[in-house]
């Protein structure tokens, strides 16, 4: 992380504000609309997806019909849930979408959610130690982490955790490491536990029980038609968090360097640990604009869709201040962060043979 | 934040199982509203039917709320919520029809009055077109007519008049056998509302005695006078129920206990949150939303709702006005002084109100 001193982060706080400033004086009916269509828009995926599953022995139908399935439950949990619950709607008064009472269409709850992401992640993010969505405690991804021959196998905990997304992120926090290690006890966890198999039964409920049996002589065909869904939702949501934060570039901090830290200082954070990656419009809608992980940390709860709108503004920022602004192709991004995965898996010394800049070639 | 709950557990059940919520139908709001605005299931749609011009600044809205609405008596109130530039607003108007036209016909009216620097009303007077719906919720309020026929003074202000002339309308109707009396005041002779209906009233209704009494239109304010209560027959035997601006109310009250009337058969409703003087000195403090992990100090009276969102967070909010109670919230530890009654809470755990509770010290909520 480049080195500031207390007045150069004084300044980079004072030009993003004026960027959040500026977006909070226009804030209105725009973005109700924007938000109002996207709820209408998953309404109509998930309301057809539901319907055309049960005519799914016909196969374009069933192609369809988990695709709009899929598609609903990526725009539910990504531009809807996970935005909503960062207050980013909170200012409509409107009832659905409130941050402190939405609950969204996935296994983990959203109280939990609200604990380990909103606070533990957005505010502690890339810490080693303190911010646990840094891989998961399951993936070693940074030197921080003492290696041993357990990593080697790392790359298929990445496929289980990816394909089992919803699943994994409804146990975060249970923080099965800690038990472990035996830094907390099984029964403090309980609470968390009992609503955990709640939200977790219900949403199995739902998906493999409840849509197969209403519709029973079809009952195998919409049961694979809502785990492919599901599916489909695992591994687009994750490997869209995965390019936010564990790209090649994205940086990681240590809890001295953020003891006591300054506004700026966490500002500089967000834009060295986050990167972003390209792509079109429904590219950036699919993603909840998580493409633009960037401006999401540095205003994570300023409406998501304004994100492209002011990249402009916050590169202009980053280019004043001399701070990388990590961005690439969805391909590139993507690319090194399974690198990264593949690379720390190996022992340290064979990593850095590996990765070492190879001499240049002689004409 | 009008949410319609349904009381059906098993739906609720349902709800939750498959769209995590206790309304189910109202997942299919988006859809439903997009075909045709009345069949809104979150909160009970109104369609302005017709928007009549009563004074130069008071409106009547004529609405047709959806067939659900479960109705209310004469006097009640009701919160509406209209969207203004994508943020609803929730807002507390007394019903000003009578509930006979609700049964026989389908329709309430309102009766509003845009003050001054008012975001809704100004919204309503000048931007709400008849064809449009409105959120309503169900109708409330204590301020009701006795169930049998007693003796009746109402005081009204301005347009305070809006739910006694849905208790007129009723007693007329019914021929309420007892003697009423009405004493109203508007500033000057253009501002009273429904003057025609009124009169009318008072001609077709002989137990009615409508008296109008106009304040700003001689060289001296003409407020109420004892002479004025003393005029009226039997006053001791009366129950009196007003309504109006803060001063009338006030003046009454000291007039009516002057008297001799007793204090329990005075009924009184507000239209505008009633800011009692809370001394400067013994109020404020820091309080400490624990959900957000935000703590915000105070000095004065600033209430908790200000406060909240003075720190940048937006906690759920209706009437401003300690009414609605969508902004109840739990208070974990900590005296809050309510500014409606003046009284100081108890320091431990319970529902509060953000909206008219002011700290008195330290105060935790869980916001």
């Amino acid at each position: 992380m480049i080195k500031m001193n207390e007045q150069q982060l004084a300044e980079l706080e004072k030009d993003l504000n004026a960027i959040r400033d500026e977006v909070l004086a226009d804030r209105g009916e725009r973005d109700a609309q924007y938000i109002r269509w996207i709820v209408r828009l998953h309404r109509t995926l998930e309301v057809s997806g539901r319907v055309m599953m049960p005519f799914g022995f016909i196969p374009p139908v069933f192609v369809a019909a988990t695709a709009a399935l899929g598609l609903s439950k990526i725009i539910e949990n990504m531009e809807i849930g996970h935005n909503v619950m960062h207050g980013q709607y909170d200012w409509m008064n409107d009832p659905s979408l409130h941050s402190q009472t939405y609950e969204w269409d996935t296994v983990c709850t959203s109280d939990s959610w609200r604990r380990t992401h909103n606070y533990e992640h957005h505010t502690y993010t890339n810490v080693i130690g303190k911010d646990r969505d840094y891989g998961y405690a399951v993936l070693r991804l940074s030197d921080d982490v003492k290696w041993h021959p357990g990593h080697l196998f790392q790359f298929v905990n990445y496929i289980l955790l990816t394909v089992l997304f919803q699943w994994g992120v409804g146990v975060h926090e249970l923080e099965s490491e800690r038990l472990r290690r035996r830094e907390i006890t099984w029964k403090s966890k309980l609470p968390f536990l009992k609503d955990f198999f709640r939200k977790g039964g219900r949403q199995a409920f739902k998906d493999y029980v409840f849509f197969p049996l209403i519709t029973f002589p079809v009952a195998p065909i919409v049961l694979a038609g809502n785990i492919g869904a599901n599916l489909i939702r695992n591994l687009w949501s994750s490997t869209v968090i995965f390019c936010g934060h564990f790209t090649q570039d994205a940086e990681t901090f240590t809890e001295e360097e953020c003891e006591n830290e300054s506004k700026g200082h966490w500002y500089l954070r967000q834009l060295t640990g986050s990167s972003n990656f390209t792509g079109g419009k429904w590219v950036h809608l699919l993603s909840g604009h998580l493409s633009y992980q960037i401006e999401h940390h540095v205003f994570p709860d300023l409406p998501a869709h304004r994100y492209p709108e002011i990249s402009e503004k916050v590169q202009a920022v980053c280019r004043k201040h001399g701070i990388h602004y990590n961005t690439g192709s969805f391909a590139r991004q993507y690319g090194t962060v399974l690198k990264r995965i593949m690379t720390y898996s190996l022992p340290d010394r064979m990593r850095q043979k590996l990765t070492a800049p190879q001499p240049a070639q002689v004409m | 934040m009008l949410a319609r709950q349904t009381q059906n557990k098993a739906l609720q059940w349902l709800g939750r199982q498959l769209f995590n919520r206790d309304d189910p139908a109202a997942f299919f709001d988006p859809l439903l509203e997009q075909v045709n605005p009345m069949w809104v299931q979150q909160y009970t749609p109104a369609l302005v039917k017709q928007i009549i011009n009563e004074t130069s600044d008071t409106k009547t809205l004529v609405l047709k709320p959806a067939a659900h609405w479960e109705g209310f008596e004469a006097g009640q109130h009701v919160n509406i919520c209209v969207e203004i530039d994508g943020v609803r607003h929730d807002r507390t108007f007394s019903l000003s029809s009578a509930p006979a036209l609700w049964k026989k016909q389908g329709l309430v009216t309102l009766t509003i009055k845009r003050l001054p620097g008012g975001l809704v009303t100004n919204w309503i007077h000048d931007r709400l077109e008849a064809g449009t719906t409105i959120g309503l919720k169900e109708a409330f309020g204590e301020f009701r007519l006795p169930a049998t026929p007693r003796p009746i003074l109402f005081i009204a202000g301005g347009s305070g008049i809006t739910p006694i002339l849905s208790m007129l309308e009723t007693m007329a109707a019914d021929d309420y056998r007892a003697p009423v009396t009405l004493l109203y005041f508007v500033r000057t002779s253009s501002d009273i509302i429904a003057r025609e209906k009124l009169e009318a009233l008072a001609s077709r209704y002989p137990a009615l005695t409508l008296t109008i009494i106009i304040t700003h239109e001689s060289d001296e304010p003409r407020y109420l006078r004892e002479s004025d209560l003393q005029a009226v027959p039997g006053l001791k035997a009366r129950d009196v129920y007003m309504c109006g601006p803060g001063g009338l109310m006030d003046l009454a009250g000291s007039q009516l206990q002057n008297l001799g009337v007793k204090e329990d058969s005075i009924h009184k409703t507000f239209f505008a949150a009633p800011a009692t003087v809370l001394d400067g000195g013994a109020v404020g403090g820091t309080v400490q939303f624990a959900k957000s992990q935000v703590e915000v100090s105070s000095e004065g009276d600033a209430n908790l709702l200000e406060m909240a969102e003075a720190a940048g967070l937006s906690p759920r909010y209706g009437c401003r006005m300690g009414i609605c109670h969508q902004c109840s919230c739990r208070k974990t530890s900590g005296t809050v002084i309510n500014r409606i009654t003046g009284q100081s809470s108890g320091p431990g755990e319970e529902n509060i109100q953000l909206c008219v509770s002011v700290p008195q010290g330290p105060v935790s909520v869980e916001a």
